[in-house]
């Protein structure tokens, strides 16, 4: 009876047995390993069922194990952030060992290439090879954007005379754009021999693009390379600066609102303190002061738009002891007095529409006004421009888009001196169009044509450029520029009525560049041919470069050449907390242009340069330290007693600079207490030698050689009360 | 045949238990497993496994939200900077589902794009801190017009301002009076709905103690 009811109890269970063993059954153990395409484990991977939840992660071996109800057609897949996804069908029936999945590595995104032949930006976005804050910090510059440029490769070290100086070519060769619209004044008015500084406070900029040459069809009216400096945009906050320094007080704030600022900045300049205490080389009877301000107003109409007005003024003046140009003995100099004032206004308007247009249109004006007198005879020189920008950018696809715009430009010089009179107004008409294709990953080229037609000159050019890059591997690129160029004759001839015609200039560049790690090596070669140079004929050579009288036939006749070799190498990653560059550069140039008496290499050119910038931030003591060596060798100058013509070399040129800046808080205000010594060796830097009727020489110095500069910094930033 | 009838509801029952996933339970589970381990590779477990979650029911914002939130978290542990950027990407992608599902961003998803852009910043500081800087403020800004009690906007901002130099206005100090505002809001919220996110009460405490313990600076 018990037996039977057990063997009745087992059959009624047996089903049950049977349920439970079957969903026991209902799970398979899937196992196996991911692996790449090298064969190595892929740790961390996720391996699952696609459409479920059921996985796994891999081990530090690859292995991965788990369980599953599915059944039948499935599809496993690994995901890891590294790879590429992988997946597989497989067919459960049953557990499923011995699974082998192989993911491959992720292709890694390619960088864009980015063509950089003749060209190296500076701005935060990181892809750039300088920051705007590295110009800022480097030594020897004494915040000067553009004597910041002076540690790059291209350019030429200058102390006696104004403007960059780039890859053979004079200071007028180089134009300053400021947000679209070339800056008539960008430099000081200073007495002859004295190198003036930029009018541009370095932190005005978001951004700063030097090109070397091979410029974009953009711009034009500059044989040798234009820097562009790109304003901020909407400040972050309201804030107040104010600062103090051995060179004058200056005060700035702005003031945000939620979708416009309002900015102003007002200082006041005095070097008596600065030039006190150093050695000056030259006399300054009245020592150089003034002041100006300024105000901008930025406002966003909408997300992609922005609108942004400004205006500075400065005036200034000083009286300096010069060595006068027109007497026989040495040594003699003669009151140069010098009152500039200048006004600079602009607005610009930039609006993006929907990703696939970027229109921008800007309008300036700028005055310039010269009170100079030499000793007793006054002179009088004015200047003024007039310009409108329209350009808009079509971004057809990812890989293609599409630029034209025109230019408008109204200018005129007027000089005065004593009784001689003369004056010029020029009227200029551009329109450029330049694509930029992109059709595969790995190349870009940039064709682009630009026409002008100077109204005084009564002559149309038509200047073609091209650019193009080419990616070599994970980080490194090839690429090339080249174009046409042509420019106005300096003002100086066009004032006494001579009308020649446009001066131009072939460019070839190419480059290689490699990026990786926060290590950027550039290496540039180029080649320029001048031709259509402005020449004057006349029987004696003058190298007084200032008001000098002309006369004789001026035609442009004159040419010339241009090429080198330029290396660049910036480091942020080997030592921790220090960033340091070196760039050298080396050329041989030669023209025959102004009153040259043959083609040799110019008075404003040394065949090396080597500049080295190292920056290092101490963090314990929140104090950065900057150090800059800048070597040029001798450079030429005129020598009446040598038969052969500009073949003397000044002595090699040194300098060695520190700054040291440190940070720190106090309460709200955060302040930058800086320090700096310019030429801490001394060094006797001659530029040359001038030499007088009897034959005495004398030398050609800089303003100061040693010179020490101290200053603080303070800024306070908005603190809003409902923060917290 | 009473039985049989137990014996099919049991097997039923079984059966139902095996295969029922309820949704918020997996990822409300799987969710504080991330949260509450520091180890990396268990991190990384999780998370996974929150991406899975998250693929199968996609139609939930709150799946998508929470493995946004692992990958940016775990970002912040990854040596190698590419698969950093890979994690913040995937990141926003998530995030950017999760909004898409809701149709509007709320407070919560602002705190998350913070984040998000905080763990952007941190892959690369000294080039990402202007861009991405501006974008954690903005994004904790529009989260507290929406809802100014949200505890995680105060935490957030407090920690960016502890790792912040104190030269530039940072340090422990100044992190502190952030964290102290967030300690009373995070008590007063629940933790069990996965709907209304409730992460960051026991990092914010820990960053209190940090910023009260001995300060050598």
């Amino acid at each position: 009876m018990i037996k039977n009811f057990t063997l009745r109890l087992k059959w009624q269970f047996l089903p049950l047995a049977m349920l439970l063993s079957a969903s026991a059954l209902g799970q398979s153990v899937l196992s196996g390993k991911v692996i790449d395409d090298k064969g190595k484990p892929v740790s961390g991977a996720s391996v699952y069922l696609d459409n479920t939840i059921d996985g796994a992660t891999a081990d530090s071996t690859g292995v991965f194990k788990f369980s599953t109800d599915e059944k039948g057609a499935q599809t496993i897949m690994a995901t890891e952030v590294g790879h590429e996804n992988a997946g597989m069908p497989i067919k459960i029936t049953g557990d499923v060992k011995d699974l082998v999945i192989k993911m491959k590595t992720s292709a890694r995104q390619l960088d864009e290439v980015v063509i950089s032949a003749g060209s190296i930006e500076a701005s935060g976005n990181g892809k750039t090879v300088l920051q705007t804050l590295d110009i800022v910090t480097t030594a020897g510059a004494q915040a000067d954007i553009v004597k910041a440029l002076q540690t790059l490769p291209g350019t030429q070290q200058q102390a006696t005379q104004t403007g960059l100086f780039v890859r053979g070519g004079d200071a007028s060769e180089a134009a300053v754009v400021v947000d679209g619209l070339t800056a008539q004044n960008a430099f000081l008015s200073t007495p002859p021999g004295v190198a003036a500084r930029s009018r541009f406070g370095a932190f005005q900029f978001k951004g700063v693009a030097f090109s070397s040459g091979g410029y974009s069809a953009r711009y034009g009216q500059a044989l040798s390379s234009v820097v562009e400096l790109n304003s901020n945009d909407l400040p972050d906050k309201s804030t107040v600066n104010l600062g103090i320094n051995m060179a004058g007080a200056y005060a700035s704030g702005s003031k945000l609102y939620k979708n416009s600022a309002v900015e102003g900045t007002a200082y006041y300049n005095n070097l008596t303190p600065f030039y006190g205490l150093a050695n000056t080389n030259v006399d300054y009877y009245k020592v150089p002061q003034g002041g100006g301000g300024s105000a901008k107003y930025t406002w966003k109409p909408n997300k992609d738009g922005i609108v942004k007005a400004l205006v500075n003024y400065s005036k200034f003046t000083s009286g300096t002891g010069i060595p006068d140009p027109d007497s026989g003995m040495a040594g003699k100099t003669l009151n140069f007095d010098l009152t500039n004032q200048n006004v600079y206004s602009s607005v610009s308007y930039q609006q993006n529409l929907k990703d696939k247009w970027r229109l921008f249109t800007a309008g300036a004006f700028s005055y310039n006004q010269d009170d100079i007198k030499w000793d007793t005879i006054p002179m009088l020189n004015k200047d003024n421009r007039a310009e409108f920008r329209a350009e808009a950018k079509w971004y057809a696809t990812s890989r293609f888009s599409l630029l034209f715009g025109g230019e408008f430009q109204h200018f005129s010089y007027s000089r005065k001196y004593g009784y001689l009179t003369g004056s010029f107004d020029e009227t200029q008409f551009a329109g450029y169009t330049e694509a930029d294709w992109s059709p595969v990953n790995w190349f870009t080229i940039k064709p682009g044509v630009r026409y002008e037609h100077s109204q005084i000159l009564q002559q149309s050019d038509f200047a073609p450029r091209l650019a193009m890059g080419i990616k070599s591997g994970l980080y490194g690129q090839f690429s090339v520029a080249g174009g046409m160029f042509y420019q106005l004759p300096d003002p100086q001839y066009m004032i006494y009525g001579y009308r020649p015609k446009m001066q131009e200039a072939t460019h070839y560049i190419a480059n290689y560049q490699y990026m990786h790690n926060d290590r950027t090596l550039r290496v540039e070669a180029y080649y320029k041919s001048y031709s259509d140079l402005i020449r004057e004929h006349v029987s004696m050579f003058d190298p007084n470069n200032y008001y000098r009288y002309i006369y004789g036939t001026v035609d442009n006749s004159g040419y010339g050449y241009a090429k080198g070799a330029e290396l660049f190498y910036r480091d942020k990653k080997t030592v921790k907390n220090a960033d340091f560059w070196v760039s050298y550069s080396y050329i041989d140039t030669k023209r025959l242009f102004k009153n040259y008496e043959a083609e040799v290499q110019p008075d404003f050119i040394a065949t090396h340069n080597l500049n080295i910038v190292a920056k290092y931030f101490i963090e314990k003591l929140a104090t950065q330290v900057n150090v800059t060596y800048n070597y040029a060798s001798g450079r030429p100058y005129y020598n009446p007693s040598n038969p052969v013509f500009m073949a003397d070399r000044s002595p090699e040129y040194h300098n060695l600079s520190l700054t040291v800046n440190y940070l720190h808080s106090i309460k709200k205000w955060f302040t930058v207490v800086y320090a700096g010594i310019d030429n801490i060796t001394n060094h006797k830097n001659i530029f040359g030698y001038r030499y007088d009727n009897a034959g005495n020489a004398y030398a050609i110095k800089p303003a100061l050689y040693r010179s020490v500069f101290v200053g603080v910094n303070f800024s306070l930033t908005a603190f809003d009360k409902d923060e917290l | 045949m009473t039985r049989y009838i137990i014996l099919i509801a049991m097997a039923a029952f079984l059966y139902s238990n095996c295969h029922a996933q309820n949704m918020q339970e997996t990822l409300k589970k799987t969710f504080i497993a991330f949260d509450t381990t520091q180890d990396f590779d268990k991190k990384l477990e999780q998370s996974n496994k929150l991406s899975m979650i998250a693929k199968k029911w996609n139609d939930s914002w709150e799946t998508h939200y929470y493995n946004a939130y692992s990958k940016a978290s775990i970002s912040y542990m990854e040596k190698d900077e590419k698969k950093r950027d890979a994690f913040v990407d995937e990141a926003e992608r998530e995030r950017d589902e999760a909004v898409s599902i809701l149709g509007k961003e709320n407070d919560e998803t602002y705190v998350l794009a913070a984040m998000v852009a905080n763990a952007r910043l941190a892959v690369d500081g000294r080039n990402r801190w202007q861009k991405y800087g501006k974008i954690f403020e903005e994004d904790l800004t529009k989260a507290k017009e929406i809802n100014a009690n949200n505890p995680r906007i105060y935490y957030l901002k407090g920690i960016s301002v502890f790792f912040t130099p104190k030269m530039f206005g940072g340090g422990k100090k100044a992190a502190l009076n952030y964290f102290e505002k967030a300690e009373p809001l995070f008590a007063q919220e629940q933790e069990d709905d996965m709907s209304k996110p409730f992460w960051g009460k026991r990092a914010n405490g820990y960053f209190i103690a940090q910023c009260k313990g001995e300060d050598k600076e």
